[in-house]
């Protein structure tokens, strides 16, 4: 008999029982999706403002309007993978280690953190993840381009890559309330720097701005989730700066060493664990 | 070979302490007081295959403490610990599979699916054959009468019927070794008779080995033969139950009737009195003294029967507690959670 | 009244222990608030560099210069400070659900007046705590800003953050006594916060908007929230729009002041009725 559980199966049955559980509150899931798309059509309107007085975002960055849409839709779609998989989870996660309440799960013969950070997936978030796709295409037939197979596969690539790198942050967060305790400034620290990779990097700029570019992308590397995706496929930004040429393989690299490193501290905090006294 | 053995397993905790007041919250900005707590200390146990063994003690006793050290939810700050030849606290897949811990009051089946769901996703974690995970669960949900709310969200269920849940939930994989921390507790009386005689019907069946914490002395008696007293962190007592009396049982009860049908006034000379109900008397006597008080109230008055009994356990217990330091811990109140 | 100043002071007194536990929140979290608008500089930097590029130096967004953008989001973190109302809805909606709500009908204590005093107990201590990072923010930025307002205008932008207070609280307020009619008061105020989000000027300055959805939105009172304070302070209302501004402000807040009271009333009726 083997020793492992089949992960495929077990978050296959994740999924499952997460939608029957979805489906038994369906007043509450129609409303989560229909607010998360209300607020992303907000968001939407909110740009659709800033164009009326400009063609672009950035002198001389190409982001143009139908490329910025693109980009705001591979932020969707960045996200919504996010929150759907992770979000509930990781809140979930540093209330348990935070309370002590985490000894089912280091007594099942699965790796800890994967029970952890995929046992409930938000099916709401879904809704989304289907308008970020919508516009994505919107814009793309408005650019007038079409990406080839080779293109597409890398923006999955991409796509994949910045929601791995925005799980290890969200993740390591979550896990460092083991040691700080209550956790609503961790919840906003994560929310206020994941803010930052909702714009694209040229438009940190100047004596503040080139640091802060520098740091979100080659440090806590939040800038390369959304950025690299999108600018993979904006045939109109050709690469710019060296750095267009390193940040595509670069966003690799990162979403492993991110993984790494979410698992490292994720391991260190569990060390760390204390049951609640009962 | 046994299945678990302990040496010197120690554990002990920092607790901060938090002063009253305003001037004391703004000096906890710079610097805070703690002190240490010693959960377990030194422990030594060794626990042999298909023993059913009862640790018994108070409230912060260390009970709980030490089967999370076994289940490996926590590591030591001192001592060494096997379990099927494991180290619990290396969390390592192959001892995860061969053991089980349930904990009373606390759930792990998700709360809004029904019971049934939540074991198929055990099935799907610990790789269980599909028809052995069925002949299982059918056998399980059999003995303890609950096979018709498996469908049922595990909310709408009663206190009584989720803790079955929980117990199939822990047994569907068979284990080798089940940690129970008080399986019954807050239970009705007649689910706690129910889950002590399934257990019962289980360990023998199956043989495998179980280590159950209880406050309740009627779990122990029904249950174990083998008792381990707890009482701040050590080990005061390893043997069987009716070795307790023996051993710490200071006095006997002299149940006197009185032929007459009246108590002599008189008796307090003799022991304590502890209970007067025309024409039944009882008397709390000191072990050593009892045959020579035995014959002078036989020679001073008219007795219709008498009995010389050991205390109630409850009560040898507690004295157990209170002359090792720790508080008593009393049938039937109610536990803080 | 020494009742109620004695009330005051302990409810003051607990609400600074109780934020003080959490020594790690404290300190990091005021300054943190301003991350956002960091970003909301960087994206109108970048917006204005574009316009650079084609029409030239000097170009202005509704009339506002760069400049002004920054110093309207800083504004807008002080309007905000004053008339956010974090969990008023929801813990009404909260305590009706729960019951709990009796505790207000048994004992005599007026649940709106208490929670009035509570919010400026807790807003009390907030600015105390928040005083030194904003001061620190706002100084290092002074150059974003036109200047020191005429003594007239800055007595008006006081008096609309005070008003901007009042009219917070009772606007959530009444949104949270819904919740005796539907038990779910979230999507209500979820729905509340999007549109107050985007239509009180957090996100933008309302002068943005086009004809029409301009009209539309200073209809209503989000405005007052987050836009209207700043904009008294830049000077971009003056004169006779800024004295009407404030009455019909104050006017609002009258009407959710009866508002709240009214539900409150009709709530508690319909809630005992169910023999509670």
């Amino acid at each position: 008999m083997s020793l492992h559980p089949s992960y495929v199966k077990v978050f296959l049955t994740f999924a499952r029982n997460s939608l029957v559980r979805d489906m038994t509150f369906r007043a509450n899931f129609l409303i989560d999706t229909l607010g998360s798309i209300s607020w992303m059509a907000m968001n939407l309107g909110f740009y659709i403002l800033v164009f009326q007085y400009t063609d672009s975002i950035g002198a001389n960055t190409g982001w143009e309007r139908y490329p910025f849409f693109l980009f705001l839709a591979t932020g969707l779609v960045v996200n919504s993978i996010v929150h759907a998989l992770f979000m509930t989870n990781a809140d979930e996660f540093s209330e348990l280690i935070r309370t002590g309440s985490l000894d089912f799960a280091l007594l099942k013969p699965i790796d800890t953190q994967f029970l952890v950070s995929l046992q409930r997936i938000e099916w709401s978030s879904l809704g989304n993840l289907v308008f970020g796709v919508v516009l994505l295409g919107y814009s793309l037939v408005q650019i007038g381009y079409a990406p080839g197979p080779v293109e597409a596969a890398l923006y999955v690539l991409y796509v994949l890559c910045g929601v791995a790198i925005l799980y290890s942050l969200m993740i390591a967060l979550a896990a460092s309330s083991v040691w700080l305790g209550r956790n609503q400034t961790l919840y906003d620290f994560w929310f206020y720097i994941t803010n930052f990779s909702r714009y694209p990097r040229e438009i940190y700029r100047g004596r503040y701005g080139d640091p802060l570019r520098w740091l979100f992308t080659f440090i806590i590397p939040v800038l390369v989730a959304i950025n690299v995706p999108a600018r993979s496929l904006v045939r109109s930004l050709e690469p710019q700066t060296p750095e267009d040429w390193v940040l595509p393989p670069f966003a690799v690299v990162a979403a492993v060493v991110s993984v790494l490193a979410s698992r490292w501290v994720f391991n260190r905090s569990l060390l760390s664990y204390r049951s609640a006294s009962s | 070979m046994a299945v678990i053995e302990i040496e010197g397993l120690s554990k002990s905790y920092r607790v901060y302490q938090k002063k009253e007041g305003l001037r004391a919250s703004l000096a906890g900005l710079f610097r805070r007081e703690y002190r240490t707590v010693e959960a377990v200390r030194a422990v030594d146990l060794a626990v042999e295959p298909g023993e059913f063994v009862a640790f018994l003690g108070p409230n912060g006793a260390g009970k709980t403490t030490t089967l999370k050290l076994l289940s490996g939810v926590i590591t030591p700050t001192a001592g060494t610990a096997r379990v099927l030849g494991h180290v619990p606290w290396k969390r390592e897949n192959a001892y995860r599979r061969r053991f089980a811990l349930v904990m009373g009051q606390k759930n792990q089946l998700w709360w809004d699916l029904p019971a049934a769901e939540s074991f198929r996703l055990h099935q799907q974690i610990y790789r269980i054959e599909p028809s052995r995970f069925d002949r299982t669960r059918d056998e399980l949900t059999g003995l303890l009468g609950v096979g018709q709310l498996l469908g049922q969200p595990v909310r709408e269920l009663s206190l009584g019927e989720r803790m079955k849940m929980e117990l199939i939930a822990a047994l569907l994989h068979s284990p080798e070794v089940l940690f129970l921390d008080e399986p019954t507790i807050g239970l009705d009386v007649v689910a706690q008779y129910n889950v002590q005689g399934f257990l019962r019907h289980y360990q023998e069946s199956r043989r495998v080995t179980i280590l159950l914490t209880s406050h309740y002395m009627k779990d122990v008696a029904a249950l174990c033969r083998r008792v381990v007293v707890i009482a701040l962190g050590r080990i005061i007592y390893d043997g069987s139950l009716a070795g307790i009396v023996d051993r710490f049982g200071g006095h006997k009860v002299i149940s006197l009737e009185m032929t007459d049908g009246q108590v002599p006034g008189d008796l307090a000379r003799f022991g304590e009195v502890i209970a007067v109900e025309p024409p039944r008397v009882k008397l709390r006597v000191e072990r050593g003294v009892v045959p020579e008080v035995l014959g002078r109230i036989l020679a001073a008055h008219a007795v219709e029967d008498v009995s010389v009994e050991d205390p109630p356990l409850e009560q040898v217990i507690a004295e157990m507690f209170a002359s090792s330091g720790a508080a008593p811990e009393q049938e039937g109140a109610e536990s803080r959670q | 009244m020494r009742n109620r100043l004695t009330t005051w002071w302990i409810i003051l007194r607990i609400s600074l222990e109780e934020r003080l536990v959490y020594r790690g929140d404290f300190a990091l979290g005021t300054l943190m608030r301003f991350l956002p608008i960091v970003t909301q500089i960087f994206l109108w930097g970048a917006v204005f560099a574009a316009i650079e590029t084609t029409h030239g130096r000097g170009g202005t967004i509704a009339g506002y210069g760069q400049d002004d953008f920054i110093a309207y989001y800083l504004l807008t973190m002080i309007s905000r400070a004053f008339s956010s109302m974090p969990g008023l809805a929801s813990g009404i909606g909260r305590d009706i659900r729960h019951g709990t709500v009796k505790k207000y009908l048994i004992q005599p204590i007026d649940m709106l007046e208490f929670l009035l005093l509570y919010r400026v107990a807790h807003k009390l201590v907030y600015y105390v705590v928040a005083a030194i990072p904003f001061a620190l923010v706002f100084f290092l930025c002074r150059g974003y800003f036109p200047g020191w307002p005429e003594p007239a205008a800055f007595l008006a932008f006081l008096a609309s953050l005070v008003l901007g207070f009042l009219l917070g609280f009772f606007l959530e307020a009444t949104i949270g006594m819904v919740g005796f009619w539907f038990l779910e008061v979230s999507s209500l105020l979820f729905v509340y916060m999007l549109l107050s989000f985007f239509f009180s000027g957090h996100m933008f300055p309302i002068d943005m908007l086009p004809g029409a959805w301009k009209t539309a939105v200073e209809l209503v009172p989000l405005q007052y929230l987050a836009y209207f304070p700043a904009a008294v302070f830049l000077g971009k209302v003056t004169g006779a729009k800024l004295a009407w501004g404030l009455a019909i402000e104050a006017a609002w807040v009258v009407l959710f002041v009866v508002l709240s009271r009214v539900t409150f009333h009709f709530g508690v009726r319909r809630y005992s009725g169910f023999g509670g």
